[in-house]
């Protein structure tokens, strides 16, 4: 009861008090998760020279640390971590955002098509072995696919002229089985076994080598596709009270529904061309972040970044240690918490969820 | 009143559809009795073989017991299908050619069987019991991966199957030569080869038994940017045992094949990397980039530049040419006790 009201207690105060208190309070969780990861590993290294190994690799120079130690946080543990949380902070944020677009709580990247979009380029990259020969060929394709199955799903929406959330909607529901066919299709037909193995393993989702030619190519879009959708959570607030309420609001509904789109589509894009398809993140983060902070996207947008951030970096860290030197898949196991507990959140606070 | 012609029409149209229908029911062909013989003598090597019902019983219909329960052979099958790579590369070597009626694609693939090259012309099957069905083998000899539903089917339509589980230690390997040997009614070349593949091993191992301290060895894969390395239970890992090496992994508490990151090779300390990969599949660039990484720089066999890439089906396809693997690990890692090539291959069945 009185966890119920501190909750509703704070869900109204305002946006300044919420993210005054609320980020600090993520960031801190970030950067502590992001330590603790580094510190954590197969090879053994004390929390002295962790930190000085990951001050030295930002450029921050310190006290000389064993020469291994230094390697293993600088181009193993270190770039695996960005790449993680950026991949966090891209799902959280679409979902976020593809909530509130479709006003509809199921809503997730992956409605638009950019997910399973990715999943073709990549397979496609794979199954005709370009990534033998080239190793960007895997999230250059994935990321093209993406980007192509959000134009179709546009394209299908926008046939007569006027673009109709319920047929956005809908489009994505059907490009997303044309393009998961098309998966099957590949799969299928394959004419060995090699880059069969290559095509589940990524379907599944992880983090496994992440250096930082895979922070350089997903850091940059993301960062530009978050501060897209930064800058569109006013809008994305008065959009809910519907189009005409908007547009009479000064809202440009047409405009910033693209922006919202191209925006998801970048960040999402980015993500599944470095880690593959990660599920879950981007459903449970902005369920879990409005129940705590309330609705208004001026607020849940930087905590869904930073939820994500923080969800993806745990998972990952789990799936780093709990049987090391082995790995688990970071994709399994964020389907496997995530799962159970959305439906956990959706039970006990099935009234609360989104009422204003 | 029907008309004559209606009549003589309807009369022709019964008469093709029943002798369509006939044809359709007709059984597949009773499986040929090459050299059917129920008094044939006892052999003592089938006695502890796990899966043979009777081992005094060298006669027709005789009885096996496979994964997918007991099984009655009703006479020496002429046509034979084995569905799985391990299961054709012995079939190979026990039967003639002309009696492995047709095959996997994999088993055609040269990347990953050893007796592609023999087997380029057979026709393909699939896991469609039907392409299994159309040629009306005598009996189909599969692993425990052929969905179970495939064999259901096939029995149904009086095709005897049984899958076994192939093992990579060097008994059960042994036993599972003589199985197929007794399936298939050829105990005799059973026996013999058994003989020659245990003296392949045995010449090996007498040499790499003797090796004191055993390098660490460590196998690796890479596949889209994922590292796999074979653990304990694994058939590399088998292999480099046989070759006189400590499989790294296992000491790591790597059980079967598992992925790490490359902290996990830093960890295992490998003084020895063998790359089970096919080229065509990213060995050449997963070697190079080993040797570039600069954080395995201390790792002993990049230091060293032991980083080798083999043949991947010796290494992992599950048969008895991964000794020919064991040979060739252990040309790399004691140069100086084996001079020399090993034989190519094994022999075949006249």
């Amino acid at each position: 009861m009185d966890g119920q009201y501190t909750l509703h207690s704070f869900r109204r105060l305002g946006v300044g008090s919420r993210l005054a208190i609320g980020l600090p309070v993520l960031s801190v969780l970030v950067l502590a998760t992001g330590l603790v990861s580094l510190r954590l590993g197969p090879v053994p290294i004390n929390t002295l020279d962790v930190v000085w190994a990951a001050l030295s690799a930002l450029g921050i120079d310190g006290p000389s640390v064993d020469r291994t130690a230094q390697l293993v946080i600088e181009q193993i543990r270190l770039p695996r971590i960005i790449v993680g949380a950026a991949v966090g902070m891209a799902l959280g944020l679409s979902g976020t955002a593809m909530q509130g677009l479709f006003r509809n709580p199921m809503a997730d990247p992956g409605i638009i098509g950019v997910s399973a979009g990715g999943a073709v380029g990549a397979v496609t990259a794979i199954a005709i072995g370009l990534v033998d020969l080239f190793w960007l060929a895997l999230p250059a394709f994935a990321f093209v696919g993406a980007a192509l199955a959000l134009l179709l799903v546009y394209g299908i929406a926008a046939v007569g002229g006027r673009i109709s959330m319920a047929t956005l909607l809908l489009a994505g529901v059907a490009v997303n089985a044309f393009l998961g066919a098309v998966v099957s299709a590949i799969i299928y037909l394959l004419p060995s076994e090699g880059p069969l193995r290559e095509i589940l393993y990524w379907l599944a989702g992880g983090l496994d080598s992440r250096s930082w030619d895979h922070v350089r190519i997903a850091l940059p879009p993301i960062a530009v596709g978050a501060a897209a959708l930064a800058l569109t959570a006013r809008d994305l607030n008065l959009l809910a009270l519907g189009d005409d309420e908007a547009r009479s609001l000064g809202v440009r509904t047409g405009a910033t529904r693209t922006v919202l789109l191209a925006a998801s589509a970048l960040v999402t894009g980015s993500a599944v061309a470095v880690s593959g398809s990660i599920a879950f993140v981007g459903l449970v983060t902005p369920h879990v972040l409005r129940l705590v902070l309330g609705p208004d996207h001026r607020v849940l947008m930087p905590m869904s970044a930073l939820g994500g951030a923080l969800f993806v970096m745990l998972a990952d860290m789990a799936a780093r240690t709990v049987i090391q030197p082995a790995e688990f898949r970071v994709g399994v196991l964020t389907a496997f918490v995530g799962a159970p507990f959305f439906v956990f959140l959706l039970i006990k606070n099935k009234r609360q969820v989104y009422t204003l | 009143m029907i008309p004559k012609k209606l009549r003589a029409l309807g009369l022709a149209a019964t008469l093709g559809l029943s002798l369509i229908l006939a044809a359709c029911t007709v059984p597949i062909p009773p499986t040929e009795d090459i050299q059917s013989d129920n008094r044939a003598a006892p052999r003592p090597e089938l006695r502890d073989v796990p899966g043979i019902v009777d081992p005094d019983n060298t006669g027709w219909p005789r009885g096996v017991e496979g994964l997918n329960g007991a099984v009655d052979i009703p006479g020496q099958p002429a046509r034979i299908i084995t569905a799985s790579i391990g299961h054709d590369e012995m079939a190979v070597a026990l039967v003639p050619l002309e009696r492995l009626v047709a095959v996997g694609a994999v088993s055609k693939d040269p990347t990953y069987s050893n007796v592609a090259g023999l087997l380029a012309d057979k026709p393909e099957i699939s896991r469609d019991p039907e392409t299994i069905i159309a040629q009306e083998p005598d009996v189909l000899v599969t692993s425990p991966y052929f969905p179970g539903e495939g064999v259901d089917a096939l029995e149904r339509v009086g095709i005897p199957v049984v899958q076994t589980a192939l093992q990579h230690d060097p008994e059960a390997r042994l036993d599972a030569i003589l199985l197929m040997g007794y399936i298939f009614g050829e105990e005799q070349r059973a026996a013999e080869f058994t003989a020659e593949v245990q003296q392949r091993y045995d010449d090996l191992v007498a040499i790499t038994d003797t090796k004191n301290p055993r390098p660490a060895v460590l196998a690796l894969t890479r596949y889209s940017d994922q590292i796999w390395v074979a653990g304990e239970g694994s058939t590399e890992g088998s292999v480099i045992e046989a070759a006189g090496g400590v499989n790294a992994a296992v000491a790591a508490g790597i059980s079967g094949n598992q992925t790490i990151s490359l902290e996990g090779v830093i960890v295992m300390a490998p003084e020895t990397i063998v790359i089970a990969q096919p080229i065509a599949y990213g060995a050449e660039e997963f070697r190079q980039d080993l040797l570039d990484d600069a954080a395995l720089a201390e790792v002993p066999a990049v230091k060293a530049g032991r980083i080798h890439i083999v043949d991947s089906k010796l290494f992992t396809t599950l048969s008895f040419w991964n000794i020919r693997g064991a040979e060739e690990l252990a040309r790399i890692l004691w140069p100086e006790d084996f001079p020399n090539l090993p034989p190519e291959g094994f022999s075949r069945a006249e």
